[in-house]
């Protein structure tokens, strides 16, 4: 079978860039860890902790990945599990992707709706979105991890810039009293929570066999994790402490709502940094979702992934204009947040789980691959 | 080439404009928005600049800087909505500095009534909030008296002024909402009021000349139900308590002067510490202030080149300090029996446990808690003279 390696081939800084503004732009979205557990100023520990459950849970990935560096993730499901539980992995796999970039989109939109274009109908920024990203995935991922190497230092200076220009805002008494008002039950309840909100290992393992040097993929996958959580965890403080705890929580957008508050002397409108960043961000992670979907269907059809961009886009506009038409999803963040949780308990640690124990079965067989 | 002209077709129709985009001659910009009750229903009132001002003063034509339009509704929505029947821009708010709030509508809950102003993105989070003092918002508005020719500017610029003297309060949406969900603090808000003005000089006395505006004082909050008002020396000593003095005088008896001798320090820097303590089972409110000034003024037969009347010059600026503090915290204690000096979330950080215990009743330990306080007064600087004009220096 061929393989992605044979193909294209990435840097540890490619990859390790593109992970990490998977990750931050999700923080810049909608910070949807404000709302975990008690949701309160302990927020930022909760982040913190949130590393180590990130790294135990994702490990049964990450394990069959250093194991099969050569494949990526449907490719060693096939190899553990045999063609045919192989192949029902694929398909779950690309309903996964599949729903996870409907998400994105529908939140991207949202946003895009409520805070930019409130006149300009759904259906024109979910086509336009996915105009310049069924682009991006036809340029394939080498062109994606070389805009990646561009944009992204950018986007991390920017996110930067507009900590630091909140500095004068920031009331650090807003975080106190720390560990008070939470229990240790709800610190650990809370960081499992957060460690729920991220699939984006999934792209790692998509990537693995493309490595120029696959012992990176320790390094990026830790690296990744700490300096995203790292990241979010600044924007969380900068966010709480200038709005407050409980104004944090009612802002659908919180960090739009910090950059509106941002000036310098008689200048404002710094949230126009935070939009172009944003945007650049999300369309990024549409693409890579949106171009490993149809690397899953190449996998499965064994027709070139390409043909799939087209028709992958038109079906996800129909699906996110349907969602998007029918109901708000930011404010109803519990129910959204449990498709979340359980989309990503089920492919990051239920499936690879079951993968990882068949593995072990069957690890002397597998050992000549 | 047939790929390069598909593009650029695709470029043409896409980036041609976008859907949302409102030309400049479509606006109608609002500098400052009241907000009123009048008859059970929401009056808004915006101040709209008028783009013809700048052509038509230049021609010699008398003209208004700008226009107002009223709304009224059920909802703020509402009334915003009901503008549009009658005023032929769309009313674009994003550059709102100020929003005023009737006493009435301030008094049936201002936070409640906001709800769509952030909801809807035009309404920027930092524009300041005032309160008409007695009367309804729309009457404090298109008064100007000083130089600005735009009454909103002229609002703002007095706001601002409490760099040079903090009797006035400078609060925005985030931190009165902040306040508001603060389980040990109250919210405060700026005050507006109209005022008489003395016509000195009487070519003048046109139109809204014979008004002047004040944002004397602080408006106090319980929830977000207006509670009162504080006069302007009260106002200063909570935003010595909020930290939140960052320039302005204080005036104190000169040492060792008459009745009538009074001098001022300019302050520098001030920084004030809040604490609580439980001391049996009773609440201590504690204040800590330092601050670091320059002499503003010296009225009395005190020679300041000398160190021990720099002394004596700094402890009575922290005993004049100490007093008006502590006479606006038993007001607060006595009258109003809220804490809007933040004492409740100190409380929260330095006692987690016992706030849980505790924090439905703040106000009532509040209002009968002891108030200590402890200002430190630094003279840092005596200007370009030493010694009082009126004094000779002898050798």
């Amino acid at each position: 079978m061929k393989n992605l390696s044979q193909t294209e081939t990435f840097t540890y800084n490619q990859v390790l860039l593109l992970m990490i503004v998977f990750r931050l732009i999700l923080g810049l979205t909608y910070m949807p860890v404000v709302h975990v557990s008690v949701g309160n100023q302990d927020t930022w520990i909760i982040l913190l902790l949130s590393i180590v459950y990130k790294i135990i849970f994702n490990l049964p990935l990450v394990y069959l990945s250093n194991k099969f560096n050569n494949y990526n993730l449907l490719e060693f499901a096939d190899k553990i599990m045999g063609k045919f539980l192989g192949t029902l992995i694929s398909i779950f796999y690309i309903i996964i992707f599949l729903l996870a970039n409907i998400l994105f989109v529908t939140i991207f939109v949202e946003i895009l709706d409520v805070a930019l274009f409130p006149l300009t109908p759904t259906w024109v920024n979910v086509v336009l979105a996915f105009f310049a990203c069924a682009y991006i995935s036809y340029k394939g991922m080498t062109g994606l991890c070389r805009l990646g190497e561009v944009v992204v230092p950018i986007i991390i200076g920017i996110t930067f810039l507009l900590v630091i220009l909140g500095v004068n805002n920031f009331d650090f008494s807003e975080l106190l009293p720390i560990l008070s008002d939470s229990t240790f039950k709800d610190i650990n309840i809370g960081a499992i929570n957060s460690t729920f909100r991220f699939m984006d290992i999934l792209l790692l393992c998509m990537i693995t066999p493309s490595l120029e040097n696959k012992k990176d993929l320790n390094k990026i996958f830790i690296n990744s994790i700490v300096f995203s959580t790292l990241m979010v965890a600044i924007l969380i403080v900068a966010t709480q402490a200038t709005l407050g705890v409980e104004y944090t929580k009612h802002a659908n957008f919180p960090f739009l709502v910090y950059t509106r508050t941002l000036s310098v002397g008689e200048i404002y409108g710094f949230d126009s940094l935070y939009i172009g960043i944003w945007i650049i961000g999300n369309l990024m992670k549409i693409s890579a979702f949106l171009y490993y979907i149809t690397v899953a269907l190449e996998k499965l059809t064994k027709k070139n992934n390409r043909l799939f961009i087209i028709p992958v886009s038109v079906l996800l506009v129909i699906l996110t204009i349907t969602i998007k038409n029918r109901e708000p999803l930011l404010p109803i963040a519990g129910e959204l947040n449990n498709v979340i949780r359980l989309l990503s308990i089920i492919s990051v640690v239920v499936v690879p789980t079951i993968m990882l124990i068949a593995y072990f079965f069957r690890r002397k067989k597998l050992q000549n691959i | 080439m047939a790929k390069k002209i598909i593009a650029i077709i695709i470029f043409l129709i896409f980036l041609t404009g976008c859907w949302d985009a409102r030309e400049l001659n479509q606006l109608g910009i609002s500098l400052i928005m009241g907000f009123d009750i009048e008859n059970d229903k929401i009056l808004i009132t915006a101040e709209i600049i008028n783009p013809v001002y700048s052509l038509e003063e230049a021609k010699g034509n008398e003209i208004q800087s700008v226009e107002y339009v009223q709304g009224i509704g059920n909802t703020v929505q509402e009334a915003a909505k009901d503008i549009t029947l009658k005023f032929d821009r769309s009313l674009f708010i994003a550059h709102n500095k100020v929003v005023i709030f009737g006493e009435e509508f301030a008094k049936r809950g201002l936070v409640k009534n906001i709800d769509q102003l952030l909801r809807e993105r035009e309404q920027r989070e930092t524009s300041k909030i005032l309160i008409a003092k007695g009367t309804k918002a729309y009457e404090v508005m298109g008064i100007t008296s000083g130089v600005e020719q735009i009454p909103a500017n002229y609002i703002y610029e007095i706001m601002k002024n409490i760099r040079r003297n903090p009797k006035n309060a400078d609060v925005d949406f985030i931190e009165f909402l902040k306040n508001y969900y603060h389980e040990g603090q109250h919210p405060v808000a700026g005050v507006v009021e109209k005022k008489d003005k003395d016509e000195i000089n009487k070519a003048d006395n046109a139109g809204g000349k014979g008004y002047e505006l004040s944002t004397l004082g602080m408006s106090v909050f319980k929830g977000d139900k207006l509670a009162g008002y504080l006069n302007g020396n009260d106002t200063k000593s909570v935003n010595f308590i909020l930290n939140k003095i960052s320039g302005g005088i204080i005036t104190f008896p000169t040492p060792g002067g008459g009745p009538e001798d009074f001098s001022s320090i300019d302050v520098v820097q001030s920084k004030t510490k809040r604490d609580v303590e439980i001391v049996d089972d009773k609440v201590i409110l504690k204040a800590k202030i330092k601050l670091r000034g320059s002499m503003g003024e010296v009225i009395g037969d005190i020679d300041i080149s000398n160190i021990e009347n720099i002394k004596k010059m700094e402890e009575a600026c922290s005993k004049a300090i100490e007093e008006g503090i502590t006479l606006a915290v038993k007001k607060i204690q006595d009258e109003f029996k809220i804490d809007v000096f933040g004492f409740g979330t100190v409380f929260h950080k330095k006692y987690p446990k016992k706030w849980e215990e505790i924090k439905d009743d703040w106000d009532e330990i509040f209002s009968q808690a002891e108030f200590q306080i402890e200002v430190d007064t630094k003279l840092i600087r005596t200007g370009l003279i030493n010694t009082p004009l009126f004094l000779k220096k002898v050798k």
